[in-house]
């Protein structure tokens, strides 16, 4: 079960950003992805994603195609395209897609906004906000629908201590209530080691550990160690 | 200096004094600018929205003419439409030349590609987000291109608005086609340089003095509908 | 509630713009001086004529006066085309027009000899004078043409020239011709405009230029300059009306054409001419034969 990636292969410009072997995901749990610039994180994750076309392989999910699991997949990145209209109506839009009914909507966005702790947003246009409101908004937006599987890019890149903290925790709490599955790309070393019980660590399109969160610290690999130390 | 300061009394004086030539050349602006600009929007949007938001090869050099186009001196646009209307050109039989409707075919050449220009250069980026975004969040085709429309319908505005600016203040395609034909095609621009060459300054300024105020009305009016309040958009327009 | 009225607005002017812009085609436009009532549309039979004549000539105001009176015995529909000497005749080359009224005798004459057009009709002829500065640096008032020229040139005083070909530019070469003078020299400006502008320039320049006199009469109240040299008979500026020959395409309104050209020499219209004034003086005198 889990996310299963094999083979999976692509090219930009005739360089190889991507060459990933065979790798599963665990399902329920918060996996982080972890590497230096370019190493292939935001690829692999568009990939899984379907935002992108590898040059070959394939990915299964909890044993089956794209096709029948992409209404509970979802992708976030540090700035995501939010849409010209209020936040409540951005955090709504998913559920409108998939024609839910008004009071239906209603209950579940307040529910988010008072998880993100965005009240006093409501009304306001998303374009209008900060940075961290913003990423709240795409947050809030993204989890509407219940995805079972949540692929976060950089969540907390540009955001101040106090919303990284809140985010932290909220994604914490989704995956303890829904175990919704979290991929999460992150620089910041640390936040990996609060949120992730496994990690992927990348380098140069390639997968080189991929393990428990305890392993990945206690590694002997002197480039693992050595990224360790300086995020 | 003081013809100037003359100059802006005659015209404030001919501006109240309801002139009806006057006022026919006005509207008579107004209206073959607005039509060329429909037009032109009508063309425009959807080709620079297919051509912005897909992907194909070819799409850089396809950027290049339309910012080439976008730049199309008007009196050259004038020139060629008068080579094809013309008693002595291919659709002469047609009767076109020294008509507004000569007029309004110039200014849609003109303003077509600055509309299309506009739109592809802004959806270029931003409907590929938006499709992606939409893809994320599970939207099938409907509503991924309703949200399309909503979304990029400030854009919309910005190059129709643009467009129409560029339209009533331009003069060399106006003059050459229209023949500046005093009751039937003689517009705004075309009479400030007529007055202008007769040394008619109060004239010029007085209908410069409308020709401004349009502009900045429509300009307003934009403004309001896409910056004003409660909206956060922000528009590239070359 | 504040868009629906944004857009009922916007509605109501689009409605009033295409309603008058569609209108404006049809109407007759209002002459400010004529008495009778302008026709509201021109009849089938008449269709419309393409007069192409010189920007002097529509600046005059001549043609408002007149041409409603051919408009309403013919129910053709006038197009007046104000270009210069040059443009009004390619055009009549070109078959782009259907009838000429220039004021260029010589380039009419070989218009008509190189088969263009039929025949060439003498209208009517107004003067040119010659302006300068209220001081007249130079002492060139009330002489003729020939000695004016010569002592501008001599002192090297201003001279601004329209330099653009047209026919008054080429009426202005002939009189130096007649003077036996090439001007040239920074003394002798040559703008490439339109009369208004080339007095103007004289006018901030302090100098001297030729004019036709509507164009000056009408500029008279701004300026400084004043007219300095007039009466002398080569100042005289021939008009002549010249149908363009049907053959060149199909397009062209020989029978309207043919007509204008009967009503201008006839006795009414010529009459007509004479009584028009503007600026308080009469401009243009009638001599079709």
């Amino acid at each position: 079960m889990g996310i299963k990636l094999e083979d999976i292969k692509k090219n930009y410009n005739g360089k190889t950003v991507l060459n990933v072997k065979d790798i599963t995901i665990k399902e329920n749990i918060i996996t982080g992805i972890l590497g230096p610039n370019g190493s292939g994180k935001t690829t692999m994750m568009k990939i899984i994603a379907n935002l992108l076309e590898p040059d070959s392989g394939s990915i299964i999910y909890n044993g089956q195609c794209f096709d029948k699991i992409k209404d509970s997949l979802t992708y976030v990145s540090h700035n995501s395209y939010l849409f010209n209209d209020t936040v409540y109506e951005n955090i709504a839009a998913p559920l409108k897609f998939r024609e839910k009914e008004n009071s239906y909507i209603e209950k579940r966005v307040k529910e988010l906004i008072r998880m993100f702790q965005i009240d006093y947003l409501n009304d306001k246009n998303a374009l209008n906000l900060s940075g961290g409101e913003k990423q709240k908004v795409s947050l809030a937006r993204a989890l509407s629908f219940n995805p079972e599987i949540l692929i976060i890019d950089e969540p907390t890149a540009n955001i101040d201590p106090n919303f990284i903290k809140l985010i932290e925790s909220t994604l914490k709490s989704i995956n303890e209530k829904y175990k919704t599955t979290i991929l999460i790309v992150t620089h910041n070393t640390a936040q990996s080691f609060r949120l992730c019980q496994e990690i992927v660590f990348m380098k140069d399109g390639k997968i080189i550990k991929h393990s428990s969160t305890n392993d990945l610290i206690n590694s002997k690999d002197t480039f693992i160690k050595e990224f360790i130390k300086l995020n | 200096m003081e013809y100037i300061l003359e100059g802006v009394e005659g015209a404030f004086k001919l501006i109240f004094s309801f002139d009806r030539e006057i006022y026919s050349i006005v509207l008579l602006s107004i209206y073959v600018s607005f039509a060329s600009t429909i037009i032109s929007a009508f063309i425009g949007v959807p080709l620079g929205l297919l051509t912005g938001i897909k992907d194909f090869r070819g799409k850089i050099i396809l950027s290049k003419i339309y910012y080439t186009a976008m730049g199309l001196p008007p009196v050259v646009v004038g020139l060629v439409t008068v080579l094809i209307i013309s008693r002595s050109g291919p659709l002469g039989s047609v009767g076109l030349i020294y008509t507004p409707t000569a007029m309004i075919i110039a200014q849609s050449l003109l303003v077509t590609p600055i509309v299309t220009g506009i739109v592809f250069t802004n959806s270029k980026d931003t409907g590929r987000e938006i499709i992606e975004i939409c893809k994320t969040l599970g939207a099938n085709r409907k509503h991924t291109f309703v949200k399309l429309i909503k979304e990029l319908k400030p854009l919309i505005l910005v190059a129709t608005v643009t467009g129409f600016g560029r339209a009533i203040s331009e003069v060399g395609a106006v003059m050459i086609v229209g023949g500046n034909i005093k009751g039937h095609t003689r517009v705004m621009t075309t009479f400030i340089a007529m007055s202008n060459s007769m040394g008619n300054y109060d004239t010029s300024i007085a209908m410069g003095i409308i020709l401004l105020t349009i502009s900045f009305i429509s300009n307003s009016f934009l403004y309001n509908r896409t910056m004003g309040g409660n909206n956060g958009y922000k528009i590239r327009r070359y | 509630m504040k868009n629906i009225k944004k857009g009922i607005a916007l509605l109501l002017i689009v409605m009033l713009v295409f309603a008058v812009g569609c209108s404006q085609a049809a109407d007759e436009p209002e002459e400010p001086e004529v008495e009778e009532p302008a026709e509201e549309e021109p009849a089938e039979e008449g269709g419309e004529l393409i007069l192409a004549t010189t920007t002097s000539t529509e600046n005059s105001g001549l043609l408002d006066y007149i041409l409603s009176d051919f408009e309403e015995k013919t129910g053709v529909e006038v197009k007046v085309v104000a270009v210069g000497t040059g443009a009004a005749l390619q055009k009549g080359i070109d078959g782009e027009a259907d009838v000429l009224l220039v004021h260029a005798k010589a380039r009419e004459e070989a218009f008509v000899s190189e088969g263009h057009g039929p025949e060439r009709f003498d209208v009517m002829y107004n003067d040119f004078v010659i302006i300068g500065p209220e001081s007249d640096p130079t002492g060139v008032e009330g002489l003729n043409v020939v000695e004016a020229l010569t002592k501008i040139s001599e002192a090297e005083e201003s001279f601004v020239s329209r330099g653009d070909d047209s026919g008054t530019h080429t009426k202005e070469r002939s009189l130096w011709q007649a003077a036996e003078i090439t001007p040239e020299g920074d003394w002798y400006v040559e703008v490439g405009k339109g009369m208004g502008d080339t007095i103007t320039m004289a006018e901030e320049l302090q100098g001297y230029t030729m004019s036709d006199r509507a164009t000056y009469l009408s500029m008279k109240d701004n300026l400084e300059s004043v007219i300095l040299v007039e009466g002398d008979e080569i100042l005289f500026n021939q008009y002549g009306v010249i149908q363009v020959d049907p053959g060149k395409n199909d397009q062209i309104n020989a029978e309207a054409a043919e007509a204008f050209v009967n009503w201008i020499i006839s006795e009414e219209a010529q009459e007509l001419i004479g009584t028009y004034k503007a600026y308080g003086e009469v401009l243009f005198n009638p001599n079709a034969k």
